[in-house]
């Protein structure tokens, strides 16, 4: 059964297929949603991790005892890089220790702009490290990868829709939406306003900053009406009163996953 | 690197509940008894007067790795017993799923390890007295009896040794002020590292 999965996919990977490499407990490629780029357009390409089963890897807040995903960028010159977006992740515990990140499959989108000039082939490399864990060990990953592309119009990759899909799963802000975090004797109060069209019932709250919410106990909202409120324990190991948070809300009745930020004004 | 990458670490615990309450800064160091793996007796209560570190560890812990394939954790044992503190390295575990005595010994000869005394806390009473939550997880206790920091061993939460030299060693400033008669500025830090397996 293996060996035909194998085969077949081999098959289908065809002659665009180019072997991730494997460290550790996932094995990684970096993927490019165009076959070509063109100097100054944003092209969107994807870290891709395959996880063995059984295992997980982390978001950008791992909870406790993991580590985020690192990806250090090496492009030609002149090129840019934005931010490693992330999907929304799911929660798990670790042993006893709560956290959030991936399993199975993940793609981490990146737009990288090239630079205004310039043309011909280029080689876009990324230094990836990560951590796996399940609940008797922990191991971590590195790779370097590499992707050549050529100057040109070029044609939307197979791999396109796949990245597509993950930056569909990548909590956006959106127009209306707001959060504020007041601090009382230890305990933080979340409130977030939705515009009225927007329903967080059912939704999954997951703090993306590290060490500002304790993730011992799932976040519960409760709803007036445009607004939703949630009381939290501050994160033991919380260094100082509360500055900045960002908030994710995913599931239930949204449609789409939506980002919430606040900082506390100055 | 990779290689090493490729190795296991045994880790996370299994223990549900354990909102254990979490040793402060402040608080008296709970007293404990352990046998070391060369078999000897040790308990805290015979180092009253001195300062103590606890270092909890597991050598297959990438976090822990980061620590010792340099040489960095070595080096602090060695310089700091060399000033007269007392450097306990603690592996928590169940019998039978984490080194034996023997074996314990081995890894840490193998490593070069200076600590006072390798101890095994089986069944991980002693680290749920201190709440030891992660591979490394320091805990520094002054000579009057208490924990005088507790936390992560620096502010790289990562499992890269090119981070040590650049990274905030928070064992090293507490023992350093205690040696020096000092405040301990930093009493508290978030602990990072592979889960502690209870």
């Amino acid at each position: 059964m293996q060996k035909t999965a194998a085969i077949l996919a081999m098959m289908l990977g065809g002659g665009l297929c180019l072997a991730g490499e494997r460290s550790g407990k996932a094995e990684v490629d970096l993927i490019s949603s165009a076959s070509a780029y063109q100097a100054g357009h944003p092209l969107m390409v994807g870290v891709r991790m395959k996880i063995d089963p059984g295992w997980h890897t982390y978001w950008t807040n791992p909870g406790e005892g993991g580590m985020p995903i690192s990806v250090k960028w090496k492009l030609p010159e002149g090129w840019e890089a934005g931010p490693v977006l992330h999907p929304v992740p799911i929660s798990f515990k670790t042993g006893d220790l709560p956290g959030y990140g991936y399993e199975g499959q993940v793609i981490l989108p990146v737009f990288l702009t090239p630079g205004p000039e310039g043309g011909g082939k280029v080689s876009l490399a990324a230094e990836v490290a990560w951590l796996t864990c399940d609940d008797s060990a922990c191991v971590p990953g590195d790779a370097t990868l590499s992707l050549d592309l050529d100057a040109g119009a070029g044609e939307p990759t197979p791999e396109a829709v796949e990245i597509e899909a993950a930056l569909d799963r990548v909590p956006q802000p959106m127009d209306g939406a707001s959060l504020v975090v007041k601090e009382e004797a230890g305990k933080l109060l979340l409130t977030a306003r939705l515009p009225a069209e927007l329903d967080a019932s059912g939704a999954s709250w997951m703090p993306a900053t590290p060490s500002v919410v304790d993730l011992a106990e799932p976040i519960q909202a409760v709803r007036d009406g445009d607004s939703w409120t949630a009381t939290v324990k501050k994160h033991e190991y919380a260094s100082g009163p509360a500055t900045a948070l960002e908030l994710v809300l995913s599931g239930g009745k949204l449609q789409a996953p939506l980002l919430l930020s606040w900082e506390k004004d100055p | 690197m990779k290689m090493k990458s490729l190795m296991g670490c045994l880790a996370a615990g299994f223990v549900a509940l354990s909102s254990a309450l979490a040793v402060e800064p402040g608080d008296t160091a709970p007293a404990f008894t352990l046998t070391s793996v060369k078999g000897e007796s040790v308990s805290l209560a015979d180092y009253a007067g001195k300062i103590v570190v606890l270092e909890w560890t597991n050598h297959d812990c990438p976090f822990v790795k980061k620590f010792y394939s340099g040489g960095d954790m070595q080096k602090l044992q060695e310089t700091y017993t060399g000033k007269g503190v007392v450097w306990l390295t603690i592996q928590t575990g169940q019998e039978g799923k984490f080194p034996t005595a023997e074996k314990l010994a081995e890894l840490t000869e193998k490593a070069g390890g200076k600590a006072t005394a390798v101890l095994r806390d089986v069944g991980g009473a002693v680290g749920k007295s201190y709440d030891a939550k992660t591979t490394p997880h320091m805990f520094v206790i002054g000579k009057d009896g208490k924990v005088a920091y507790a936390g992560g061993i620096d502010d790289k939460k990562d499992t890269n040794p090119e981070s040590i030299p650049g990274a905030k060693n928070f064992v090293v400033a507490a023992l350093d002020a205690l040696l020096a008669g000092k405040a301990v500025e930093v009493t508290k830090a978030e602990p990072y590292g592979c889960g502690v397996k209870y």
